[in-house]
Formats: structure tokens, sequence, C-alpha cells
């Protein structure tokens, strides 16, 4: 059994009668030791998907789903207090910006003890020799002196390592990490990734890496989902995706990447933006983006299906050639030009 | 696929089609006034605000009774629906025999008034002194704003009931009194907002057109420095006619027999053992009407504060 | 941290000297002569007002006199009053505890009730909690206090008959000032329903006198909570499995008081401008109703001492709350 399991998730906002979905219907799970990366743009609903599973979503927000279960337990099902005792520790979170992740009221140690109290309770010294270990666990220089520094008084860098400090401080055996190097310089963030990687294989924790940085989850992660505009669009094994992409979306993505332009042409991007609340076309989320949408694309929503051992959300998923299945080329849109 | 690599305009017209039903957007007046009109409390305000200011406008035609006129057979009536009341008057009367809705609407006229004149003297006056500093910098500027500074340290209050004192007690030297003291606020929304916008583009590009200081202050800056003096308005509106209301209950402000609502409730005091009507009406005038735009305000600021949208 | 305290004397000491200039002034703005105003009705012969005008400096120049009645100032001499001939800065001295004892019980007033409305309004925000407590916030705001502290003794005084109408104790008890604070004295006299009676004298007083500060505080207290709450690291407190009471008072609360305790600052001068009605109305042997007592009687040293002195205070408190703000806040005590 995986240890967390997600099935048709849906996450909505504002009124009864016209939500906006934020996550629509995404599934997925994560088995210990296991490495789950999830890709996508900006407003494509990765981090809500996460919050959720956190029980952070708010009063306007609505979560449901046919089941989210961590360890055999629905956490949907279970009591306030009791699901209390699972987030923070046994699934913990590591947030996008380290800098406003800190309290600029609480110093370091306190910050760290408080994880530790609330959950192993344990005397003050015993939390703070815990804290200091865990200060050298990841890679914090003096750690000693840093106990009592504020936030405000640590780099970016600095204060991610805390951030991770906090989160694995109950020894989780899930880790969530929402965008943990978007905020920092890049030369860090290798060091962050590589430190969240042995703290995962050490311990063999789950680790669900939520990123818009392909080439970053493509030395990470095992598995890979493609989410857009709340939907799943592909999920797979890393590698056979970026081998051969079988989702418009993700081929784009991966032509997106500098590592993979070839010859001296401009870099390739994605025209246009997630669609939000107030602009969602009606047919596929991605037809006004997309490169091979025709008018079936335009009209009607696509549902996931197997394709090739691989979940699609595409009515004409790709070949290993990276053309398009099952659609004559003179239907799309892209070529008329 | 040659497409890829020149962006091809397909997409592109595919985006612009879905985006047709957004529509276009709409023009700021009508944005700001969606806004405000979803915000309940403002809405109520700026009826409540039209209410007054027509009896405010029409009080000598409303008004059943002369405000100063003194019946001697009817002192301290209380309101008709109460034991012993003298059906001519609907809300009673007062010591001296006036008609206390007579006062009342009257009273509006006053209020309105001094809200209105107060704010505007002391508006034109703090923009002009608050661009002039924003916009020359230099001793001009701590000249202007080290005054500003020191009349900030004293209450309010305190401050027009010293000038007050040295004009002698009034309606007139009220008024003035409470301009000066709203003075500061003008002052410094309008520096700050003129130190801000001094250094946009539009402002350089106007420089470089040759447009004079003049020009440059009045007509490039200060109508994008309007909104939060809008509001502030609004709220110095309310706060005009409290610290009126304040001054003429102290007696500084407007004299007996003028209908003033603070000098009504002044001249009430006594009778807070015997007679409630008396001292009910006027005070809830004030607090109306000073709620009213105080909610007025807050709903502007919300509607006018572009980080309070979405 | 000092550098932080350096830079706020650095603002502090030319407001002083514009508050002194602009009461120094006052008494020359005046359309007409002082001597003149003193003697009243009666006039004064051209030989005694040359010698009061000496007597009181008049005779120099302007700059002259400023200088030495800024000496004076700064060695504690606000002159004496034309009333009572008595140093403004004693009468001074012997009403302010009044003043004082007032103002904390209204301020408290105004924390208790005002922080837990604010906080409750914020976490059920958009809830008729909210509506609720913000429209009452709203509605104390634009309270007229004369007003209110009319309709509080109608109720509660000649209604009810629960609480005394005016001054500060009953006057079956007589209690030998000592410290000026007539709680305190009351207690150290020992003698019996002496404090209780002083307390009640304070009740209706503190409520009036607390309404507009408690409303402001709620309101600052709430949208100061809403901002927070939106902060990354009440998330991060969240996912760590606290409680919801642990982060709203802990994490959220420690963080939205900030610019609270700013607000609380800012409302002294609220709070002077409201002792002036409070104490005008119930009577409260203050330094509002002494100096509204010298505004009708003209008395114009004590009108301009009184001024000062609550200028000074006013810029006293807020350069506390400065420094407050520096101990709660540890990004400023850390800025150098």
């Amino acid at each position: 059994m995986a240890l967390l399991e997600v099935k048709n998730l849906t996450v909505e906002f504002g009124s009864e009668d016209k939500p906006f979905r934020a996550v629509d219907s995404v599934s997925y799970s994560v088995d210990r030791g296991e490495v789950l990366g999830i890709v996508g743009e900006s407003g494509s609903g990765k981090s809500v998907s996460s919050l959720a599973i956190m029980g952070l979503i708010d009063f306007p927000g609505r979560v449901t789903a046919d089941s989210l279960t961590f360890d055999g337990q629905d956490l949907l099902k279970m009591p306030a207090k009791k699901r209390r005792a699972i987030t923070g520790k046994d699934i913990a979170m590591i947030f996008q910006d380290p800098m406003s992740a800190l309290n600029p009221c609480f110093t370091v140690e306190a910050q760290i003890m408080e994880a530790l109290k609330v959950h192993e309770g344990g005397n003050k010294k015993q939390r703070r020799e815990r804290t200091l270990d865990l200060l050298n666990q990841v890679g914090i220089p003096d750690p000693k002196s840093r106990m009592t520094a504020y936030p405000h008084q640590l780099s970016g860098g600095m204060s991610q390592r805390i951030v991770i400090a906090m989160a694995i401080a109950c020894q989780p055996r899930l880790l969530i990490a929402d965008e943990p190097t978007t905020a920092l310089d890049v030369t860090i963030q290798a060091q962050i990734i590589d430190l969240l990687l042995k703290l995962q294989d050490d311990s063999d924790m789950g680790l669900l890496l939520i990123t818009h940085d392909l080439a970053l989850v493509s030395e990470a992660a095992n598995r890979i989902q493609v989410m857009y505009a709340g939907q799943l669009f592909e999920s797979g094994p890393a590698d056979s995706i970026f081998a051969a992409p079988r989702h418009p979306y993700t081929q784009a993505l991966l032509e997106a990447l500098p590592e993979r332009s070839t010859g001296n042409d401009r870099l390739s991007t994605i025209p246009g933006v997630v669609p939000g609340q107030y602009d969602r076309p009606k047919g596929c989320l991605l037809a006004p983006r997309c490169r091979y949408a025709n008018d079936h694309c335009i009209q009607d929503r696509p549902e996931v299906t197997d394709f090739n051992g691989r979940d699609v959300r595409c009515f004409y998923p790709l070949n290993d050639q990276g053309q398009p299945t099952g659609q004559t080329t003179g239907q799309t849109a892209g070529e008329t030009v | 696929m040659t497409s890829q690599n020149t962006p091809s305009t397909a997409p592109q017209n595919a985006v612009d089609d879905a985006m047709d039903t957004v529509g276009k957007p709409p023009s700021p007046f009508i944005e700001t006034w969606n806004y405000f009109r979803k915000n309940r409390g403002a809405y109520v305000g700026l009826i409540v605000i039209a209410i007054i200011l027509f009896v405010a406008a029409f009080a000598t035609f409303i008004a059943p009774y002369d405000p100063i006129l003194q019946d001697r057979t009817a002192f301290l009536k209380p309101p008709i629906w109460m034991e012993g009341a003298d059906p001519r008057y609907i809300l009673g009367t007062d010591a001296v025999g006036r008609d206390i809705l007579s006062r009342l609407i009257h009273g509006a006229q006053l209020s309105v008034s001094i809200g209105v004149f107060v704010v505007i003297i002391s508006m034109v006056t703090g923009i002009i002194l608050g661009i002039t500093a924003g916009y020359f910098r230099g001793w001009i500027e701590v000249g202007i704003m080290r005054l500003m500074d020191t009349m900030l340290a004293l209450p309010s209050l305190i401050m027009a009931m010293a000038i007050v004192a040295i004009l002698g007690p009034g309606l007139e030297n009220a008024m003035l009194a409470i301009a000066i003291v709203q003075l500061p606020h003008y002052v410094r929304l309008s520096r700050a907002s003129v130190v801000t916008e001094l250094n946009k583009e539009y402002v350089i590009a106007s420089q470089i057109a040759g447009a004079g200081h003049m020009r440059q202050m009045f007509i490039n800056i200060l109508p994008n420095c309007m909104a939060p003096l809008i509001v502030q308005g609004t709220l110095g509106i309310s706060s005009a006619i409290l610290d009126a209301a304040a001054l003429g209950f102290l007696g500084l402000g407007a004299q007996p027999p003028l209908p003033e609502w603070g000098t009504m409730l002044a001249e009430a005091r006594e009778f807070v053992g015997s007679a409630w009507w008396v001292i009910t009406f006027p005070g809830l005038c004030i607090l109306v009407t000073v709620l009213a735009f105080n909610l007025m305000g807050d709903g502007l600021r919300d509607a006018l504060d572009p980080k309070m949208k979405r | 941290m000092l550098g932080f305290l350096l830079r706020r004397l650095g603002d502090v000491i030319p407001t002083f000297f514009g508050v002194t200039i602009l009461v120094f002034l006052m008494i020359h703005l005046i359309p007409s002569d002082p001597i003149q105003m003193m003697a009243g009705e009666r006039g004064v012969d051209p030989a005694r007002y040359a010698e009061l005008q000496k007597e009181f400096g008049f005779d120099k120049p302007l700059v002259v006199q400023y200088f030495n009645y800024l000496g004076g100032v700064l060695q504690g001499d606000l002159g004496k009053s034309f009333v009572t001939k008595r140093p403004v800065i004693e009468e001074f001295t012997t009403l302010f505890p009044a003043t004082i004892e007032l103002s904390v019980m209204g301020i408290l007033f105004a924390i208790i009730i005002g922080l837990p409305l604010g906080v409750i309004a914020a976490i059920n925000r958009g809830k008729w909690l909210d509506h609720l407590t913000m429209s009452l916030s709203l509605t104390g705001y634009s309270m007229p206090i004369f007003w209110w502290a009319l309709l509080l003794i109608m109720f509660f005084s000649t209604t009810l008959g629960w609480t005394p109408v005016s001054g500060r104790l009953s006057v079956f008890y007589y209690i030998e000032p000592t410290t000026g604070f007539m709680l305190i004295d009351t207690l150290l006299s020992g003698e019996k329903g002496a404090f209780t009676s002083a307390l009640s004298h304070l009740i209706l007083p503190t409520i009036a006198l607390g309404t507009i500060p408690m409303a402001v505080i709620a309101r600052m207290t709430r949208s100061s909570m809403l901002e927070v709450l939106g902060e990354e690291y009440i998330r991060v407190a969240r996912a760590k499995g606290l409680t919801p009471m642990r982060v709203i008072m802990v994490h959220a609360l420690r963080n939205a008081l900030i610019p609270v305790i700013t607000v609380i600052g800012l409302q002294v001068g609220v709070l002077f401008a409201g002792a002036i009605l409070t104490e005008t109305i119930f009577s409260w042997p203050g330094i509002g109703k002494w100096i509204v007592e010298a505004l009708n009687r003209r008395d114009y040293p004590t009108i301009q001492g009184g001024i000062l002195m609550i200028a000074f205070v006013v810029m006293g408190v807020n350069l506390f709350v400065d420094l407050m703000y520096g101990v709660i806040n540890p990004r400023i005590r850390h800025k150098r």
C-alpha cells in the first residue's frame, strides 16, 4: 500500500453555484522512499493540492476527494485533532519562500522546538539538544550561535535550511516540498536539493517535490506528474516522460528547457498564460495555447486516458516522434498559419 | 515544425478568442463605483448622506417651525408618543419652548456646511502647502513639515480650543480652528504622493517637454494623488462635524440660540435627569451623520485602494 | 537600538521647540492686549500698565521674550495663573494624577475590550460576527463622547441608580491625597468602602473615555490580524500541527500587535482630547476640566501652560511607545 493515496482530489473556491476549480479531480500516490515530482506553471494548482493534503485550505475553499489516505487512514474523515497529530509529525511541508516562512518574532530555536514540543514532548533540555542535532544535520555552520538568531538575521539559503530542519524535526514519513528552491540564488538551489534528497534517502521518506522546474525533477524524481490549470495532464516514470512526452504540453515544457534547446535559434516558449478563474476555455484547457489544437479540442474537454502505459489527458497523444496521433496534419491549427 | 521557433499567431488568436468573454476593462470611475457599491455599509452611508443633504438644503421648507421661535405655553414637552405631549411638537420642545425637530433640521444645515467648508478650506490650503513642500524640497519642505509635525504633537481638539481661545468663541472661528487643525493630514498626504510621483517617467518626460512648475504641480502630478486625498476629505468631514459639535458643547463653537447640535446638547445638559429627549435627539443626529461619512470614507478607501482589489 | 533611540530623539527635539514657539506666540496673537484683558471692564491706569508690562516682560523684543519664556519652561516655570495667582506648574501637578488615573483606566478598558473584538472579527472574517463587531466599532469610532457620557449617566445613574453622577469620591469619605491616584489613596487609607466608592465613580467616565480608543484598537487589530493571517509563517505554524488557538494567540497575535501598539500610543492624544469632554461632564477634577475653566476665564498663562504640558506628555508617550516597538519587534531592535 502506498504511503499517500490521492484519488480524485478537487479543491474549489468561490460560490457554490459558480465555483472555481483550482484542483480538478487529481489522483496520485507516493510510496515510502519514493520521490514524486509535480510539475506545472504558476496557477496550475500544484501548490493548492499540496495544501489540501496538509489540511491548510480555509473556509471559502472546499476540498473533496474520493479518498485521501495516508498510511491507510483517510485524512478527510478523521477528527481535526487526530489529523493535527499527523500533520507536522508524519507529514511535513516545506514552503516556497523561506524568508517569509519563519515567524519574524521568534528565534530559530523557539520555532524548531515548538514542533518538537507539540508532537514529541520531552523536556526543554532534550528538545534543545535535538534542535542542535537538526541544525547540524541540515548543514548549518556554527549551529550553536544560530539557535538564538532571529529570522531577519539569516540569509535565504540559511533560512531554508532552518525551514527544512523544522520540517524534519519529528522524522516525518512524507515530506512535501513546495518550490523549495524558487526563492533562492541559483548557487544555493543545488545545495538545498541535494540536502533534501540526502535526507529523503537516509530516512526512506516519501518526498513530494512540487516545482515548475522540469530540469530539477528530471534529476530528482522517480515519477513525474504534469499539471495544468488544476488538471492532471500527464503522469509516468521520470525517464520515460523525458524520453517521449505524450502530451503536447509536456513536449512544449521540455522544448522550453535551455538544456534542450538545440542550435542557435531563440529559446522556445509557450505563448499565453494558464487560464484563471474568468477565462477558462470551453474545451481542452490547453487549447488556446496548444500548437496542435483543432476544433475538437476547442469544443470538447478530454478525459485522462491510458496511452502506452501512461496517463494522458489529450485527444491526440503524441507518438515517439513527437507527432500527434489520430489527427490528420491538415487539421492542426498550428499548421494553418 | 516550422512554427516552433517563430511564435505563431494562431495560438495568440485562440487566446484572444478565449478572452473575448471577459470584455473590455471598465472606466476607472465605473470600476470604483462597482467596488463601492458592493460594500453594503458604504452604500447605506451614501444614502444617509443624501437624505441629510436633502434635509439640509430644504431645511426652511421641511422644518415645521422657526428653530428659534419660543412657545411660552410649551416648555420641555415630551415627544408625541409620550404622555403629556403637545401634539404640535413631534419630538417635543426644549426648556424655552422651541420645537426640537425644527432645530434638528436646521442643525443639519449647520453641520453639513461646517463639514464641507472646513474640508474645502483645509484641503485646498493643505494641498498647496504639501505639493509645494514635495515639489521644491529643501528648506521649504523642512519648514512646512516641521510645522506640521509640531501641530500633530497636539491633540486636535486641544489645538482647536487653543486657536478658539486666541480668536474668541463663535461658529466662524471654530470652523477656522478645525480647518487649521486638519491641515497637517492633507499636507502630509499630498507631499508623500508628490514625492513618489515626482520620480515617475511621465513627470520627467513632461519636464523635458518644457512644462513649467505650475503645470507640473497642479496639472500633471495632482490628479494622480487625488485618491487618498478624497478618502481623507470624506473622513475629514466627519471629524470636522464631531469637533465642531464638541466645541459647541464646550461653549467655544456656535453660540446660542443657533441650533447647532453640540450647542443644543450643552443647553440640554442640566436636564439629564428629567428630559431625555432634549439630550437624546441632537446626539443621535451627530452620531448618524458622522457614522454615515465614516462609512462612506471607508468604502471609498476600499474602492480606491488598489491593494485591496481582488 | 541606540541609533534608533537617538534618531527618534532627533525627531522629537525640533518638535519640542516648535511647540514652545507655538504656545509662546499664542498670547501675542490674541487680538486684544493681554494686560487690558486681565484688567477686565475696569481698565487700568497708564502707570500701572507700564508696571505690569515690565513685570510680564512685554516691553522687551519678541525674541528676547521667547528665550526668557523658554528658559522658564526648561526650569519648570510656566508662569502664574491670572485667576488663582498660583504657579501653573503647581496646579498642573496637583490635578494631573486624576487625569492619569482616568486615562489609564480608559486605555485599559479600550485594550481589554478592543483587542479581543478585533481578533474575533478577524478570525470570523466575512461572517456575521465580523460584521457585528465591526459595525459596533465603527459606531464607537463615530461616537460624540460628550453625548455618549450623558446617555450613560441618564441610563446608569439617573434611571438605574447604579453609579454616581460626578466627582471622584462620595462626600462621605475624606481621603488625604498622598499619591493623587484615588484608587491607591483609598486603599492606603484603609477606610471601609472608600475604594469601592472611588471605583464606582470611575466606571462611567472610563467607558465614555475608552470608547473611541476601543473602536480604533478593534479596527486596527482586525486589519493587522487579517494581514498577518495571510502570511506564510502562519501556514508553516499550522503545518506543524499546532492547534488553531495556538496559531492565532501565539504566532499571529504577536506579529499583529506590532502596528496595534503604535495605534495604542497614538490614542494618548485622543485620550487627552476626550478627557477634556469627559472631565467636564463628570466634574472630574483633572487637567481637562482645568483647561476648559481657564478658557472660559481667559486665564492665558494657565491655557498656555496646560497645552504645553499636554503636548509634552503626548510627545513623551509617543517616544516611549516607539521604544516599546523596538522591544516587541526584533527587526528594529537589531537595526543599527
